[in-house]
């Protein structure tokens, strides 16, 4: 974060425990007093932390880094006593906590350790204070709220780095993820067109019959290992939809014409008369109903009953896509449709995570029911649209 | 009895493509080829006829090649796997090699590398073992793949009978003893159905048996191997007869 508005944010903070000149002051007048008590709070400091595992293991570099590590707390200490609480200053605060994540340096392990500094701190001030009590009551009061401050400056560095980091790796695990979906999809194909193009330079007598097949046979796989780029790019956009009001009985007879279940598999259709309309983008839904469609004959390979069904369900029109097939193991349930999650042999695994977008965008909601032999449910649920809007 | 080509290779992928290809290739080199497109019809080929080499893809629906290897390790054992695969983590490939795949290979396939292992697959000299004691034919299966042969394996007569008929090895070990008949009516089979083999006879009961031993032996076995094996000296048994036969030499070649 920018040194200005990391600034902005600790001057935020300090009107909000309301800190004042006049605090800034008494601590100011305090840090000649404290200075003398200052090495052997730094000595208890650095005792206490190795007597933690967990806080030690951070300390790689042995005594020559706690010898510079000590300096580094004078500093911080005298800096905190300073009374001058500007950009700089802050800078340095959020720097501390940055510094922690880098080293893996737990942020309870600065909460204790501040907590200790302050023990210290006040017990000194107390025995050296010379004025009135309320005085020194004034002064206790200032340092704890000066040191919340610091606190408070140091935790927010260590989450937000905490977090960027966080996720930055789990942006890497997601390419990892992309990277071994995709490089299956695509190396069939280019394996397909290699083995080709083998055969094309090495073939000892090929026919010409045998030389179109395979120059046919690499257009097509060409294509195929394009279709795979733009599966992933037309996911990665899912245009915004335009809602109309649409009659899904048509909309699922249209799509069961171009996503014909294979032999074996008896469909049914049941959608109510009377059943309202849909308030949804018709293209989209159609997408997100083949996925389903196609999903539910790879299910039962050996075929089946696909059974769409559609209800009317309080100011919702829901869809349904049943199959009797494999069912989806309890495990991969929550999975099911994550992007680039597949059980099947071929595919990006992106159907069912297409679905969900589509669906989702179009204000609606898709949801899964499975019994692992039994088969699987999904149901699409839609807004119902105004009765008097006709259907297009 | 009609012998089996020697140079027949299976290979199992659910894309038709590839399958065509690698036919077409294979072909093309004189190789006999046979393509199926899961894990289930593979395995229906391999049980028709046995191949020297079976490329396998890893990824199918249905039954996977790992699965795939797995089924014909316990029924063709003497099939030369390889995986082939378009993303394989080195765990993946480490536990296919630990079940017995020769080599996993990634796509696309680098093919004048495949040939070459085609290749040499096929050099490897085939031997089989006659024996019903599973864990030391799965012993002698590492042993021996471990030092380049095809192992084939029949644990009784019969499927000896049935593995003698349809392949042609180049070294044959007969345990003394085994369900459906002894070492001499396998050493009989041999001699009827591969009279070009060497045999070896193992047992392990150098006394009680001494006298069968000693027919068997007069009957024309090359070898005798007592167990517990001196596996240098089996080795070294196995390698020197599969060399006699291949250099078509008769008797000892030491």
């Amino acid at each position: 974060m920018e040194a200005e508005l990391i600034a902005a944010r600790y001057h935020e903070l300090q009107s909000y425990v309301g800190w004042t000149a006049a605090d800034a002051e008494r601590i100011a007048a305090a840090a000649p007093l404290l200075e003398p008590f200052l090495p052997l709070l730094v000595e208890d400091f650095y005792a206490e932390i190795q007597r933690h595992a967990d806080a030690r293991k951070v300390i790689t570099g042995g005594q020559a880094q706690i010898e510079r590590l000590k300096g580094t707390l004078s500093q911080w200490i005298r800096e905190l006593l300073a009374g001058k609480y500007d950009v700089a200053y802050v800078s340095r605060r959020w720097r501390v906590g940055w510094r922690h994540v880098e080293i893996g340096l737990d942020q309870v392990f600065t909460n204790a350790a501040l907590s200790r500094l302050r023990t210290g701190l006040v017990r000194a001030l107390q025995e050296c204070w010379q004025g009135d009590a309320a005085g020194l009551q004034a002064t206790v009061r200032s340092l704890n709220t000066l040191l919340d401050l610091d606190l408070a400056i140091i935790e927010d560095a260590y989450q937000a780095e905490y977090a960027s980091r966080l996720q930055r790796s789990e942006r890497l695990a997601t390419l990892g993820q992309v990277a071994g979906g995709v490089a299956h999809e695509l190396r069939n194909p280019l394996n397909v067109v290699q083995t080709s193009v083998y055969f094309l330079l090495n073939a000892r007598n090929p026919t010409p019959e045998k030389i179109g097949e395979h120059l046919r046979r690499i257009e097509r796989n060409v294509e195929l290992a394009d279709n795979v780029i733009s599966s992933l790019s037309s996911f990665a956009k899912i245009p915004v939809p335009t809602l109309r009001s649409i009659a899904v009985e048509a909309l699922v007879r249209a799509e069961l014409e171009i996503n014909a279940p294979g032999e074996g598999i008896a469909v049914t259709v049941d959608c109510p008369a009377g059943l309202p309309c849909a308030l949804a983008d018709g293209d989209q839904i159609r997408i997100a109903l083949g996925n389903l469609i196609r999903n539910a004959c790879d299910a039962m390979p050996q075929g089946g009953r696909l059974e769409i069904l559609g209800r009317a369900s309080d100011g919702a029109v829901e869809l349904s896509v049943a199959d009797t097939g494999i069912g989806i193991e309890p495990q991969n349930l929550a999975r099911i449709m994550d992007p680039l999650f597949s059980t099947k042999a071929r595919g990006l695994g992106l159907g069912l995570a297409m679905a969900r977008s589509i669906v989702e965008k179009n204000q609606g909601s898709l949801r899964v029911a499975s019994q692992p032999g039994r088969g699987s449910t999904f149901t699409i649920r839609l807004t119902a649209a105004p009765k008097e809007q006709a259907a297009t | 009895m009609t012998r089996q080509d020697a140079k027949r290779i299976l290979v199992v992928d659910d894309d038709r493509d590839i399958c065509r290809n690698l036919q077409d290739i294979l072909t093309d080199l004189g190789y006999r080829v046979d393509t199926a497109h899961d894990g289930l019809s593979g395995l229906e080929l391999l049980r028709q006829r046995p191949y020297a080499v079976a490329l396998l893809d890893l990824r199918m629906p249905g039954m996977d090649g790992l699965t795939l290897y797995r089924q014909i390790k316990q029924e063709r054992a003497e099939t030369v796997s390889v995986l082939v695969t378009a993303y394989a983590t080195p765990d993946t490939a480490e536990e296919a090699l630990a079940e017995g795949i020769w080599k996993v290979v990634a796509k696309p396939v680098e093919f004048r590398k495949l040939l070459e292992l085609v290749g040499e697959a096929l050099d490897q000299p085939l031997v089989l073992i006659v024996d019903d004691d599973q864990d030391l034919c799965r012993s002698l299966w590492d042993l021996f793949r471990d030092h380049g042969f095809r192992v084939c394996l029949a644990h009784d007569c019969r499927a000896a009978q049935e593995r003698l008929e349809e392949s042609t090895y180049r070294v044959v070990l007969i345990d003394l003893r085994i369900p459906g008949g002894d070492g001499r009516a396998v050493l009989e089979m041999v001699r009827q159905a591969n009279p070009q083999a060497r045999t070896i006879l193992i047992t392990g009961h150098r006394d009680e048996h001494d006298e069968l031993i000693r027919r068997v032996v007069t009957e024309g076995t090359d070898a005798v191997c007592y167990k517990p094996f001196d596996v240098p000296e089996l080795i070294k048994t196995v390698r020197r007869l599969a060399r006699a036969r291949q250099n078509g030499a008769e008797g000892s070649a030491e």
